[in-house]
């Protein structure tokens, strides 16, 4: 073929050339109805393939067969009717815009028509209507699509992460249990030239082996509190309905020794019934508690802590008035190993908050760090206040 | 009266390991006769008194580190336990294993006690002196089964 005459072709009907296919299975038993309706579609701007059934037994054998971009279907079709092409198509698995085409509909059964899943539909009398109907109808099928492909990567996405997650999970507890051996060994036989060789040597060589010893000991503890954050969660035991009273006092009374010290008044108020895996809540208030009375300030510690209910699920909150933490740190502090004092200043590895994050989220719960007015922080956290059946628990 | 020196089999791959328990037996109060062994399948071959171990004494303890080269720990438990002539012997898994698993199959198997390796030096030693003390000083132990 000429391409300059195939050009000049295009500029005087371009839309001829340009006309997208679309495959059309028209279910309609009237002949001249269907004529009708063809040569209507043959107007617009597709280049219409079509095919036709009559009965539901053809309708479901031209859907396997042609897959069509758009069903046009009268209501009544003497049998069956054309809502029940949605039925079928749902039985084979297709997703294909289904337009009723039709005489006078009554208002409700259209009605009843569109929430079956019927894309729209045009009375037989205006059928001038159909292309727009069809640019409707293809323009909801491939909004369709888009979601239904969003949402296969999306559920993929959520399997590869918890596939990774996993796979994290299982290596820092591998790798803590592995690497255990070799540095026990070099802590043990540090101490040991500690012991029997502290004063034979001469100074620089007692401090050496002090930072040795200090050095193993510090990644022994890192290492014990890393297999401790990597177990949240492992535990496999089911959940039970818990008194957070009970809990709040049993962790108070674990600390017993620094709020003596300290002379610290913890106070809390009215605290519900929730369900729990096992010690999980109870960790969390130890290390909000616990890091309450270590960053004291200058002042005797006072520490409130406190729930209330917003929907499904309760806030609690532990307020302290001590250093506090400036808001620019606020998040980085949930982070493992990330600490804000030198170990001098304050003891620890940085891994209490990480713990605290990884379980409140593994039920569902955020957790966040505030400014306290008057100095200290407030720590709140919430917590799903669904009733769960006893024993059972989301899987993790 | 005779008293024999109780008899303690070590089996460990680490000779690391190996020497902080015996210097940590060698402070202990109940002086022992230890011998090790580096494997699962030299301690099958010490017990039942093979090749290089036709002179070996029956020990009255054996401390049993779970991973070990060739035979397995678990193995030479299980082993140990099914024979009427070894599953008189207490047998005290040593490991750095806290896993639970670990832990349950172990008694499962027949294990008479388990502790896992300490962390440092002075827990060390005195895990090792608390064995000593109840397994030879308090313990009543087994005879023998005539083979």
């Amino acid at each position: 073929m000429n391409t300059t005459a195939t050009r000049t072709a295009r500029e005087t009907e371009p839309s001829h050339a340009l006309k997208p296919r679309l495959r059309v299975l028209l279910v309609e038993d009237d002949p001249a109805d269907r004529d009708l309706i063809l040569s209507e579609l043959n107007k617009g701007e597709f280049e219409i393939h079509s095919d036709a059934a009559v009965t539901a037994d053809e309708f479901r054998q031209r859907i396997r067969a042609n897959c069509p971009d758009v069903v046009l279907a009268d209501y009544n079709l003497g049998q069956w009717r054309g809502t029940d092409a949605l039925e079928i198509m749902r039985e084979e698995g297709l997703d294909i815009p289904l337009i009723l085409v039709s005489g006078a509909l009554g208002d409700v059964t259209a009605v009843e028509c569109i929430k079956q899943g019927v894309t729209d539909y045009v009375l037989k009398d205006s059928l001038g209507r159909l292309p727009m109907a069809l640019r409707g109808a293809l323009k909801d099928k491939s909004a369709r699509e888009e979601r239904n492909r969003a949402e296969e990567s999306l559920a993929q996405k959520v399997e590869e992460l918890a596939r990774s997650n996993a796979d994290l999970e299982q290596f820092a507890y591998v790798a803590s249990h592995d690497l255990q051996e070799p540095l026990r060994m070099v802590a043990a036989y540090t101490q040991l030239l500690a012991e029997r060789y502290r004063g034979k040597l001469d100074e620089q060589a007692d401090k050496y082996i002090n930072y040795a010893v200090e050095g193993a000991v510090r990644m022994q503890s890192l290492i014990q509190d890393l297999l401790a954050f990597s177990r949240v969660g492992r535990q496999e035991i089911g959940v039970k309905s818990t008194d957070c009273n009970e809990i709040v006092e049993r962790t108070i009374e674990n600390l017993q020794g620094t709020i003596l010290e300290s002379g610290a008044v913890v106070t809390h108020g009215p605290l519900p019934r929730l369900m729990v895996r096992g010690l999980q809540l109870q960790q969390v208030f130890q290390h909000l508690i616990g890091n309450a009375l270590k960053f004291r300030g200058p002042q005797t510690p006072a520490i409130q802590i406190a729930a209330t209910k917003e929907g499904a699920e309760w806030t609690f909150t532990v307020a302290d008035n001590g250093i506090g933490i400036s808001p620019e740190y606020a998040e980085s502090v949930f982070i493992i190993f990330n600490r804000l004092h030198t170990r001098t200043e304050y003891p620890g590895n940085g891994v209490g908050l990480a713990i605290c994050k990884k379980i409140v989220q593994q039920h569902g719960g955020r957790i966040r760090a505030l400014p306290r007015d008057g100095g200290g922080t407030i720590f709140n956290f919430t917590w799903p206040a669904e009733e769960l059946a006893e024993g059972r628990g989301p899987a993790w | 009266m005779v008293t024999t020196m109780a008899e303690i089999l070590l089996v460990d791959d680490n000779p690391a390991d190996l020497d902080l328990t015996i210097d940590a037996l060698a402070q202990s109060p109940w002086r022992t006769h230890v011998s090790t062994v580096s494997d699962g399948a030299e301690a099958m071959a010490y017990l039942y008194r093979e090749g290089k171990y036709s002179e070996a004494i029956r020990p009255h303890l054996v401390l049993l580190d779970l991973n070990l080269p060739r035979k397995d720990g678990r193995a030479v438990l299980a082993d140990m336990k099914s024979k009427p002539a070894l599953r008189r012997i207490p047998v005290v898994i040593f490991s750095t294993s806290q896993a639970r698993k670990d832990i349950e199959s172990s008694y499962e198997l027949g294990a008479n006690s388990y502790v896992s390796k300490p962390p440092t030096l002075s827990e060390w030693v005195s895990a090792v002196k608390v064995l000593n003390e109840f397994w030879i000083g308090c313990a009543c132990l087994p005879r023998e089964v005539e083979s």
